[in-house]
């Protein structure tokens, strides 16, 4: 039985847990020990973390080249001479940061430059281009949860803490034990009542909320940021932010993605290319090779088979993973890393701490140096402490501070019109969480209103059908406080988002009947 | 053989290490090296306020786990279960850790006659990140430079050791912590079974006035042999204990179940409520319920696995403000809730299980004259599990 200290990769907040790994048979089994002394989470996990062991359950990705099985060195030379075998412009480089150490940002990065390849992307660089840069530290700072739980009022701006972002909802929670008001700004009420008040948004009128600028005064915003985030709607928030005296904390997907923005794609990344352009770049076949990262693209996008059609455009695609993806078939070359608990190395949190993993695999970013500099674990790592000016690593302690600026931001304009959802349509808004990211879906089914129940005519057991053009999907549903024309969905569908993560879709009553509903877990 | 003991061990590091001269590192020490039992479950100090269970056949990684921690407030239940399947382990058991095997093996999940209980009294656990904020406030000290604690008559002592400035060490009185919310968990101040009865030995410093030496009461053959094996093989020293030495121990007990029946009451924030008050309390608190299910998993007496009820009766698709999990999960405890609070420290939204379950619990089990965890025979009075047991009959 050994222990490893460890973190969970499901969000950004960065949750404390052991890992306890015991040989079974021929394999090996994964069990999760609550780490009551974590200073993020006092040993508490949402699903995803308690889940954990069925994450790292999944089948390892081999080392290959061309589709055969070869030693890891092999692979890494052939990507190595294929790789330079491209012009530095039709090279892309892509790592979703959900399970990726600062050295291994540090280290990728550094590998892209060797290749001359200027489109390295972490998912968020396009963000920065439409704000001013005294608005950056909003983006690449998140703030202690301390400070929510100090907070004197809240506003959650279309996030529903209890799902986006687990953990968070405890610190709500106290807040208002405290006296703390809630204030919701969302399509709908929050199931759960976490808000003393809310304020409804009708899905074409977001623009509205301007009106009501006053309500953000003094309080603490919550608002989420991820790839697929609407640049008006970050404009909002900002706008919001700053011509009121609020402060305005983004909750954000992957793990280590205060880690990208220190050391992969902070502001000064600006005029890098995105994660959307790289894939429109392959699909114009202007980018003809991608090296993925740790980054399972058509699980954690929305529209995967799309994704996958267009990475068939490439002439060559690496992966480098610990476990196979949907791509990795269509993968050039395949480099097998380690699952990210027996990393070593660190991570910034939403936060601001800058916390160690307790694994000793240093595999990853060996396979990257190997290709690159050829520098060891440690040199990468105490360029990490250099450069957050930090000789020794505290968990108890918030390393990475923000400090609030006033800045300027021109009032946003807002475009309602949201795409297909004329007449008699159906808004789909999906409400983000850890599984959402990783491609796995655990509901099968999208939260409907009583009024599409009656005007669909459902019984229990029937099922729905979503409509987008040519896209449709089946889906179990239940009954939620909402408004007539809104439908929540927590898992991806093969609906692309117009906007945001909101679009319009048609929907209607399926014709199968009683299917059994399949558990994830 | 009688029944009480002082027992001390006779190597000196071990004894400088233990928490009260190491009897119990000692009598795991010697059962693994007479081949009594193949491993140990004992439990590594990561820091003062960490620790974490360790399954070891290697005698010098138990000499390693001497001492008490009061910050760690983990239930050894699970990990019986898990790994100690087909070996035959030793280890620690506080009161709620034993109760907790003692339901699995009602439930065929543990085999007893492979498992070797050495019950440690408990006065309780602290939550680790509250020790850190006491430490802070109460005592002020740097959390990170506290290397020693120790809980005695009542007192919480911690030594600190900044650098440059020498070592400190301060003494408060557990009931002026607490009084101001510091202090144990909520489940270990209203717990009464402070004497772990239904192990094999029950060791603590209750009845012994000398800090190195540990009260041994034989609870089981089981323990005697155990106990015997670790005076033949040269481990462990004992000599009968003084009938003061009793009789202080049963007071003090008796004084630690009298406090417990307090806080229960003083915690209890449902009794004085109104019938609709009550219900809105309860809707409240498990409204906020994720379904993460971690209060199943850590819980030391659910032996149900993906079949369980709780989870195959609920249906995410449910609009109901509490879920079928968690009702299912109260009615299904009523008889066997031991109070441990592990749900309660692993619940991501903060619900208060401990008392949820303890005023549904405790009612019950009066009502049926059961208490769970405290004798194998007696088997657990609702109807499910009976039929499970006659099944197998
Ligand atoms: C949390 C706690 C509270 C206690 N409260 C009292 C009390 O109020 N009154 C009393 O008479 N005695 C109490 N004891 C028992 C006492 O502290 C000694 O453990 C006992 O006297 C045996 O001493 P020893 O030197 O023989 O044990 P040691 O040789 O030091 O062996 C102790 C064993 O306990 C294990 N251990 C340490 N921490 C824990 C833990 N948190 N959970 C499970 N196992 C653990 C260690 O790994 C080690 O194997 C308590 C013990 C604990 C762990
Ligand atoms: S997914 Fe996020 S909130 Fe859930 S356990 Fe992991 S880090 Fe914590």
């Amino acid at each position: 039985m050994k222990v490893i200290s460890s973190i969970c990769p499901g969000c950004s907040i960065g949750c404390g847990l052991y890992l306890l790994e015991s040989e079974e048979g021929e394999g090996k089994r994964i069990k999760i020990l609550h780490r009551k002394n974590s200073a993020v989470n006092e040993g508490k996990l949402c699903e995803f973390g308690t889940h954990l062991h069925v994450y790292y359950g999944r089948e390892a990705l081999n080392n290959t080249a061309d589709g055969r099985e070869v030693e890891q060195n092999d692979a890494i030379e052939e990507a190595k001479k294929r790789l330079y075998g491209m012009k530095p412009e039709e090279l892309a480089f892509i790592a979703l940061p959900g399970t990726v150490t600062n050295e291994e940002i540090l280290s990728f990065a550094s590998l892209a430059s060797e290749f001359r390849c200027e489109n390295i992307s972490f998912g968020f660089e396009r963000f920065f281009r439409e704000i001013p840069e005294e608005a950056s530290y909003i983006i690449e700072r998140g703030l202690p949860f301390s400070e929510v739980e100090k907070a004197s009022r809240i506003i959650l701006f279309f996030v529903d803490p209890f799902v986006h972002y687990p953990l968070l909802a405890r610190r709500i929670l106290k807040a208002k034990k405290k006296g703390a008001k809630v204030v919701e700004v969302a399509f709908a009420k929050n199931e759960r009542g976490i808000a003393d008040e809310t304020v409804l948004v009708e899905p074409t009128a977001v623009a509205g909320i301007k009106e009501k600028k006053e309500i953000f005064e003094n309080s603490l915003i919550i608002g989420e940021l991820t790839p697929y985030t609407n640049l008006q709607f970050l404009e909002l928030m900002m706008w919001l932010n700053a011509s009121t005296a609020s402060r305005l904390f983004l909750l954000k997907p992957f793990l280590n993605v205060t880690g990208a923005f220190l050391f992969g794609c902070g502001y000064f990344s600006k005029r890098k290319k995105d994660l959307f352009e790289i894939i429109d770049g392959i699909e114009r076949e202007e980018i003809r090779a991608l090296y993925l990262l740790e980054t399972d693209l058509a699980g954690a996008m929305l529209g995967g088979e799309e994704v996958t059609k267009t990475i068939s455009k490439l002439d060559l695609l690496i992966e480098q993973n610990a476990y196979r993806t949907v791509l990795s078939d269509t993968a050039t070359i395949t480099l097998r890393s380690e699952p990210f608990f027996m990393k070593k190395g660190t991570i910034v949190n939403i936060e601001g701490r800058v916390l160690e993993l307790g694994g000793e695999s240093e595999k990853g970013l060996q396979v990257m140096e190997n290709m690159g500099k050829g520098r060891s674990y440690e040199e990468v790592h105490e360029e990490v402490k250099k450069r957050l000016g930090l000789p020794t690593l505290n968990e108890f302690v918030i390393a990475i501070k923000r400090e609030e600026r006033s800045f300027d931001m021109a009032e946003p304009k807002i475009e309602s019109e949201i795409e297909g959802a004329e007449g008699e349509g159906y808004f789909l808004w999906y409400k983000t969480n850890p599984f959402f990211w990783c491609g796995v879906r655990n509901k099968n089914f999208v939260e409907i209103s009583p009024a599409a129940l009656r005007k669909l005519g459902l019984f229990r057991g029937d099922e729905v059908e979503i409509v987008q053009g040519e896209r449709r999907e089946k889906m179990g549903f239940k009954i939620s406080e909402l408004p007539p024309n809104l439908i929540l969905a927590e898992s991806k569908l093969s609906i692309k988002p117009f906007k945001g993560l909101l679009t319009g879709v048609e929907m209607r009553r399926a014709d199968i009947k009683n299917k059994k509903i399949e558990k994830f877990l | 053989m009688p029944r009480y003991y002082l027992a001390w061990a006779k190597d000196e590091r071990i004894r400088e290490k233990g928490a009260n001269g190491g009897f119990v590192t000692a009598t795991l020490v010697s059962a693994l090296e007479t081949g009594f039992i193949d491993a140990a479950l004992v439990v590594e100090k990561k820091s003062v306020y960490e620790g974490i269970p360790v399954l070891t056949s290697n005698p010098e990684v138990v000499k390693e786990c001497a001492g008490s921690l009061h910050g760690a407030p983990i239930n050894l239940t699970k990990y019986v279960v898990d790994y100690g399947a087909k070996k035959r382990i030793g280890l620690p058991t506080k009161p709620c850790d034993a109760r907790g095997i003692i339901e699995q093996a009602k439930r065929r999940q543990v085999n007893l006659d492979n498992i070797v209980m050495i019950g440690l009294n408990c006065g309780g656990t602290l939550h680790p990140l509250r020790m850190r904020e006491m430490a802070a406030d109460f005592f002020g000290f740097d959390p990170d430079a506290v290397v020693k604690e120790e809980i005695k008559e009542g007192k919480i002592c911690l030594v600190s050791k900044e650098e440059g400035m020498g070592e400190k060490e301060k003494w408060v009185k557990i009931d002026a912590l607490e009084q101001k919310g510091y202090g144990r968990r909520d489940a270990c101040k209203s717990c009464v079974t402070k004497i772990p009865t239904s192990a094999d030995l029950a060791c603590g410093n209750w009845g012994s006035n000398d800090t190195q030496k540990t009260f041994v009461e034989v609870l089981t053959e089981k323990g005697e042999a155990i106990l015997k094996n670790a005076i033949e093989s040269g481990y462990v020293e004992i000599e009968e204990a003084p009938g003061e030495g009793i009789e202080k121990r049963k007071q003090i007990e008796a004084g630690m179940q009298r406090l417990a029946e307090d806080w229960k009451e003083r915690m209890d924030e449902v009794s004085a409520l109104s019938r609709s008050e009550r219900l809105e309390f309860y809707v409240d608190a498990l409204k906020n319920c994720i379904g993460c299910g971690a209060c199943k998993e850590v819980c030391p007496v659910c032996a149900c696995e993906a079949g369980a009820k709780c989870l195959d009766m609920n249906d995410a698709r449910d609009s109901y403000v509490v879920s079928m999990y968690n009702m299912l999960r109260i009615f299904h405890l009523m008889d066997s809730c031991i109070g441990c609070g592990e749900c309660e420290d692993v619940c991501p939204v903060d619900i208060p299980l401990t008392l949820i379950h303890r005023r549904f619990s405790e009612r019950m089990q009066r009502h049926l004259g059961y208490t769970p965890g405290m004798d194998v025979k007696e088997r657990p009075p609702l109807y499910e599990t009976e039929l499970r047991w006659s099944a197998e009959e």
